[in-house]
């Protein structure tokens, strides 16, 4: 039981770079989730991790131990593959015990001296590991004639069943359909819970990512967005990519301006103006707001954009208004007309063709510079820990 | 309504009687010198049955005899002959199938300068034809003094088996993904390892199907052993086959040259159907991916 720590790892391959100065440390026991999207280089991380895949620069360490010099096999990693990887010319029960007969451990009277694991040692663990995903049926079976869920399950019991000091998971649930999907989700996050041990964790799905992780890395082409608690990385996403990778429903984003106001520096969207922090100087700039971040009135009062609602989306509990801006027609406005937002609002108040005044939050909002950086970042404790 | 439907029906049929025709006559066409041999093989007349225009013989016209000749009439004796192949063609088979499981791992799952050059070279030696090589490969093993030795046969014959079942090996390591061998060196073995434990057994069915190949050439390989081959200590099945078949009265007895060729035969039949079991009873790749 160990945490992880990836140092300035960067990864060449012939003609790609996979990874760019990728750093970031999984404490003990965390579950630290790799969120990103395909080709984004989730894979490559864990391979390195593991020892399957050598980094073109930069340093991995498990524990305080520096492992790059180490084969796989030295690294007591235990991995379960996207395509899951299970022996099919072994039964299950082979399958779950492989590692066990494969692995010697140290003799209770010598501990410098190692011995093989006996017959019932084996078999003791690998019931275990059966009955904590419920495959002990399928012991005598072989992979092909496992569903796709059993197969999952299988690979998890042959990662846990032998005790690592690290787990790696890369995408084992995507090739799930979506409903047992969600179980398999949950049961994961109890394995975790029950089994103490550290779990990195890779996946492209965001709500997935949100459930499972205490800590959550955003990765995109190769880069390290943020890295962060889910909670964080919803609320204070360090740039427009993370901002609009995660979360639902989706962020919007408008372009406006800022401007000197007061000794300070305000957004400016007309009719709307919000003071902005960690701005330092005037430029175009980028807000994202939620649905729910918007607040819409029967009139467009002051700082409210005018709008026309174009659609309704009856979701149940709230509903969602497809609001048209209109702009204020004020000389040097940008032009808003024709953009479409959503705000969530109760939607029985208003029907197709209604005018309405749409407000933005201003705590709410968030500015992202032309770099696509979070503006209050800049001043504020860089991302992670 | 109902004309069209029956209409559709009887082409049907049609169709599958034709098929059946044109398969019926395939199977016919390739069994009947089978069924030739057989029969000239039982035969109390010691011409081809087909000189004797007897296709269907009587109980009455068929005998044991020309087997019994066959099998103890010889000289050399035909244990000795059987023997001798067994050692030929089954050590080019063993030593062929070994060398190439290695030549396919290292050809499918490393990755090394001239890798891509190197299969095909594979390639195009493997179809050079062998006969080729026979005059250089005599000159070389008499120089060696490997002329009727049993390695002198031996290790011609294995380096034929290794290039084509190097090349089955490898096209069938390739269709096992990566990351299977990935969780072989994960579960913690070398990559000797992950060969011997994974990847070998994966790979059982293909070099079954290479041994057996590589068995059935020098099994019944005549023009390298008639070369190599110069005392009848060492004579193999397939060089006496021939012998018997041209004995110096010129009188050929088909008889026993066709219970001789079923006999020969049957070990090649067994080999096959015990490996059949392994090829068809099928290690299914289809567990990798869900
Ligand atoms: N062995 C390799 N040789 C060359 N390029 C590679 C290799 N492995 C990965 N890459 C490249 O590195 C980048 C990252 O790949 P990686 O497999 O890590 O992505 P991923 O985030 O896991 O994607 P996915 O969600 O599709 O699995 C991709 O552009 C890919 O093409
Ligand atoms: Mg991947």
């Amino acid at each position: 039981m160990t945490g992880v720590r990836l140092e300035n790892i960067s990864k060449q391959f012939k003609d790609s770079t996979a990874l760019e100065d990728v750093s970031f440390a999984v404490k003990d026991g965390e579950f630290v989730v790799i969120l990103g999207a395909s080709g984004s280089g989730k894979s490559t991380i864990l391979r390195i991790i593991a020892g399957l895949e050598v980094q073109t620069r930069g340093h991995v360490y498990i524990g305080d131990m520096l492992v790059d010099e180490y084969e796989p096999r030295d690294r007591n990693i235990a991995m379960v593959f996207q395509s899951y990887a299970l022996y099919p010319h072994l039964r299950v029960y082979d399958n779950i015990a492989f590692a066990l007969r494969v692995r010697k451990v140290p003799r209770e009277d010598d501990p410098d001296r190692y011995r093989r694991r006996t017959r019932e040692e084996i078999d003791d663990r690998v019931r275990r590991a059966a009955d904590l995903l419920g495959i002990g049926d399928t012991l005598t079976k072989k992979p092909a004639e496992l569903s796709g869920g059993q197969r999952q399950r299988v690979a998890l019991a042959r990662a846990i069943v032998r005790d690592p000091e690290l787990f790696l998971l890369d995408e084992p649930l995507s090739n799930l359909d979506a409903k047992i999907r969600s179980s398999a989700r949950l049961e994961l996050k109890r394995i975790h819970e029950q089994l103490k041990q550290t779990f990195v964790f890779v996946t492209h799905d965001q709500s997935e990512a949100m459930t499972l992780a205490d800590r959550l890395v955003v990765i995109d082409h190769g880069h390290l967005l943020q890295f962060d608690t889910p909670e964080n990385v919803l609320s204070r996403p360090a740039n427009q990519f993370v901002a609009s990778f995660v979360g639902s429903p989706e962020m919007m984003f408008l372009e406006g301006r800022i401007r000197a106001a007061n000794g300070g520096f305000a957004f400016e969207l007309d009719p709307v103006r919000i003071s902005v922090r960690g701005a330092r100087a005037p430029g175009p700039v980028t807000v994202g707001f939620r649905p729910w971040d918007l607040t819409v009135a029967k009139t467009a009062g002051p700082g409210a954009f005018p709008a026309v609602v174009r659609g309704i989306e009856r979701l149940g509990s709230s509903d969602l208004l497809f609001l048209e801006l209109q702009g204020s027609g004020a000389p040097g406005a940008p032009a808003m007309s024709g953009v479409t937002v959503r705000a969530m609002s109760r939607a029985y108040e208003y029907e197709v063709g209604d005018s309405a005044g749409v407000t933005l939050a201003p705590d709410r909002a968030l500015f992202f510079g032309a770099d696509g950086d979070r503006l209050d970042e800049l001043e504020g404790a860089p991302a992670g820990p | 309504m109902m004309p069209r439907r029956r209409a559709r029906k009887w082409l049907r049929l049609g169709r599958r009687i034709a098929s059946h025709a044109v398969l019926i006559v395939a199977v016919v066409f390739a069994l009947f010198p089978v069924y030739f041999i057989v029969i000239t093989s039982f035969s109390k007349i010691p011409i081809a049955a087909i000189t004797a225009q007897v296709l269907v013989p009587k109980v009455s016209q068929l005998t044991l005899g020309s087997y019994q000749q066959a099998l103890s009439g010889q000289y050399p004796a035909f244990t000795s002959l059987l023997e001798n192949s067994l050692i030929f063609a089954g050590s080019a088979a063993a030593i062929g199938m070994g060398l190439a499981a290695f030549t396919g791992f290292a050809l499918s799952k490393f990755n090394f300068p001239g890798r891509r050059s190197l299969v095909y070279f594979i390639l195009i030696i493997s179809l050079f034809p062998s006969f080729l090589l026979i005059i250089p490969y005599y000159f070389m093993f008499a120089k060696l003094g490997l002329i009727d030795t049993y390695p002198g046969l031996i290790i011609p014959y294995s380096a034929g088996a290794v290039v084509f079942a190097g090349i089955l090996v490898k096209n069938y390591m390739d269709s096992i993904p990566d990351d299977i061998e990935e969780a072989a060196l994960m579960d913690g073995l070398s990559r000797t390892g992950a060969f011997f434990r994974v990847l070998l057994p994966l790979c059982y069915p293909v070099l079954g199907l290479a041994a057996f190949l590589a068995f059935v050439g020098p099994y019944t390989d005549y023009a390298l052993a008639h070369v190599f081959i110069t005392s009848s200590a060492k004579e193999t099945l397939a060089l006496n086959l021939y012998n018997i078949a041209t004995t110096d009265t010129g009188a050929s007895n088909y008889g026993v040259v066709t219970a001789f060729a079923i006999v020969m035969s049957l070990p090649i039949v067994v080999f096959y159907m015990a490996f059949q079991r392994y090829i068809i009873g099928g290690l299914t790749l289809g567990a990798v991916r869900g």
